[in-house]
């Protein structure tokens, strides 16, 4: 991924830091150290900055995702909404335990309210939002990504 | 009474004009061309309109210190970064009248003098953010946005920020922070973002909900405005309903409603889902106070009132329900989006999730409890920012509560 060609798409000032970033997230998958050196030349600024800003945020990833993650919101609508035993259906299902790193292809998280709480529970597999899941629907939702 | 959803469902929020219609962008066209800054900034003052973002800090007030100040530049920003769990409010205001939201904002910068303004929205509200852009480049076309407003010496320029996942950006400081592309940590107050803000320039921070209104009130006047709702904190609320009840969802209702009202009345939430009984209430999400039923007779307003009403928020939770489930749900949260800046709140967030964990497997005894309290102490006094503190309150309450379903 040419990740200078991202950068051109936009001015070289602070306050565009954050929007390149999430390009090259969303284009290159992740934001490494190589990454952040480029960007930190091109804004001018330390690597140290651009490194620290990269970490900094849930919606970036510094490292190339190797594991599918799985995430469930356990705020508490959906915890009302029984996410809790959505949780332990994954778990059951993929044999998997909630933040556990041991499976080599799949990693169980809890995630934050993402604002759809008229629409829950959520979850969230590969970055796609899964709303209004029932224990029952577990099964079938893995299925595409198993 | 409705100010915020008055003309939801019934505009395209995809076309500007259906909001001119509905006699939108007038309450601009007024104060750019017949109000000088100073009298905007009154007219707020005296409508009482305090802020929606969670603490109720009279608007107009803030807009003074901004104004005063003798910056040539200086800032305004939207804050629609809305991550406290169960508030979708300002996603909904964003998706349903984007323009409404837009000329607030542009009242306000031109109120304190702000050429540059930002809409810093939550990293999750990618199809909002679309929405407030086709907006703002209609909005751009018809000459409110840009510079020389409606022929007028007014300029105001608008982009739109998006975050990228972090909770503590909706913390005004961390969001400044975040625009100016550093950690979103919160910064040390004072000095206040009104005096020194975005790079270092007096900066105005308001939340969505908060400027939704000043079309109205421009329009309609003070006077008006300052007698909807309760007398020390104005105007109407969107109200967010979530758990046991028969009709979960949003409602606008004046401020100064009751919480037994908005949890029980036809109209809102039409009371408990059948077979299912009231417990408590937690009102303002993760950060809010558990409500027992002893006190539903507790009035939602910006008063120092026992328990504050924050973003708007209510979860009613039944009878049926085991708080360790809970318990789990706030320290989860609050342990993954603690920034890590200072230690009593990224080790006692910490604490408190492993502590969570191990209540929920049945491992945490009475005699634990004096450490629970501790950490619980040092979250609620001791913490650079809000956010630990946030995290201690619905625990504090849990511990006074039901101790005996907490502890073995
Ligand atoms: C941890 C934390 C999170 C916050 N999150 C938000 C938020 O998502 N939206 C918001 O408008 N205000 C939020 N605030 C409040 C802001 O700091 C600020 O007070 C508010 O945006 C001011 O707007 P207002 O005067 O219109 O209420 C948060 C505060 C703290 C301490
Ligand atoms: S209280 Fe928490 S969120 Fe606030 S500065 Fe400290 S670590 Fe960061």
């Amino acid at each position: 991924m040419n990740i200078q060609k991202i950068l051109l798409r936009f001015g070289p000032k602070a306050e565009n830091l954050l929007a390149a970033l999430r390009e090259i997230q969303k284009e290159n998958g992740y934001i490494g150290e190589k990454e952040s050196k480029q960007v930190a030349e091109y804004f001018g600024i330390s690597e140290a900055q651009a490194y620290s800003a990269a970490s900094f945020y849930d919606l970036l990833e510094t490292g190339k995702p190797v594991k599918k993650i799985i995430r469930v919101c356990s705020g508490g609508v959906c915890v009302s909404e029984r996410s809790l035993e959505i949780i332990r259906q994954v778990e059951r299902m993929l044999h998997i335990e909630l933040d556990n790193d041991a499976h080599p292809k799949y990693k169980l998280e809890t995630m934050s309210c993402v604002g759809r709480c008229d629409r829950g529970p959520v979850m969230e597999i590969d970055g796609k939002i899964f709303e209004g899941v029932r224990v029952e629907m577990v099964g079938e939702i893995l299925k595409d990504y198993i | 009474m409705k100010i915020i959803t008055r003309h939801w469902g019934k505009i395209n929020p995809l076309k500007i004009d259906s909001y001119i219609r509905q006699r939108g962008y007038e309450a601009l066209q007024k104060a750019v061309r017949e109000m000088d800054p100073k009298s905007v900034i009154d007219e707020v003052k005296k409508s009482g309109l305090r802020g929606r973002g969670g603490a109720g800090f009279p608007t107009g007030e803030k807009w003074e210190i901004a104004a005063r100040e003798k910056s040539p530049e200086k800032y305004f920003i939207c804050n629609l970064d809305e991550s406290e769990p169960g508030t979708y409010k300002d996603r909904l205001i964003a998706e349903k009248n984007p323009h409404q939201v837009i000329e607030g904002l542009l009242i306000g910068a031109y109120a304190v003098g702000a050429k540059k303004a930002y809409i810093y929205i939550n990293g999750r509200y990618a199809e909002q953010a679309e929405v407030l852009q086709i907006a703002l480049d209609q909005a751009r076309e018809k000459e409110f946005v840009g510079s020389g407003i409606l022929g007028s010496a007014a300029d105001v320029e608008i982009s739109i920020h998006q975050g990228a996942g972090a909770y503590i950006c909706g913390e005004e400081t961390a969001l400044l922070n975040s625009i100016e592309g550093k950690r979103g940590e919160p910064r040390l107050k004072p000095l206040f973002p009104p005096v020194s803000g975005l790079f270092g320039k007096p900066t105005i921070v308001n939340n969505a909900e908060t400027l939704a209104n000043l079309p109205y009130i421009i329009r309609h006047g003070a006077q008006n405005y300052a007698e909807i709702g309760s007398k020390t904190s104005p105007g109407t609320k969107l109200f967010l309903l979530h758990g046991a009840v028969k009709n979960p969802g949003f409602f606008e209702a004046p401020l100064g409603i009751g919480l037994r009202e908005l949890i029980f009345a036809k109209e809102y939430g039409g009371g408990m889902k059948s077979g299912k009984e009231f417990w408590f209430a937690q009102a303002g999400g993760a950060s809010g106070r558990l409500v027992p039923s002893g006190k539903l007779d507790q009035v939602l307003t910006y008063d120092n009132c026992e328990y504050p009403l924050g973003s708007g928020s209510v979860l009613v939770v039944d009878k049926t329900e085991d708080i360790k489930d809970y318990l789990f749900s706030w320290a989860d949260f609050f342990h993954r989006e603690s920034c890590g800046k200072c230690v009593p709140c990224r080790e006692g967030t910490y604490r408190l999730w492993e502590i969570a964990k191990r209540i929920r497997n049945g491992d945490i005894r009475e005699r634990d409890r004096e450490n629970v309290e501790d950490i619980l102490w040092t979250l609620g006094n001791t913490t650079f920012c809000p956010l630990g503190k946030f995290a201690s309150v619905a625990w504090s309450d849990a511990m006074k509560m039901f101790p005996d379903k907490i502890f073995k």
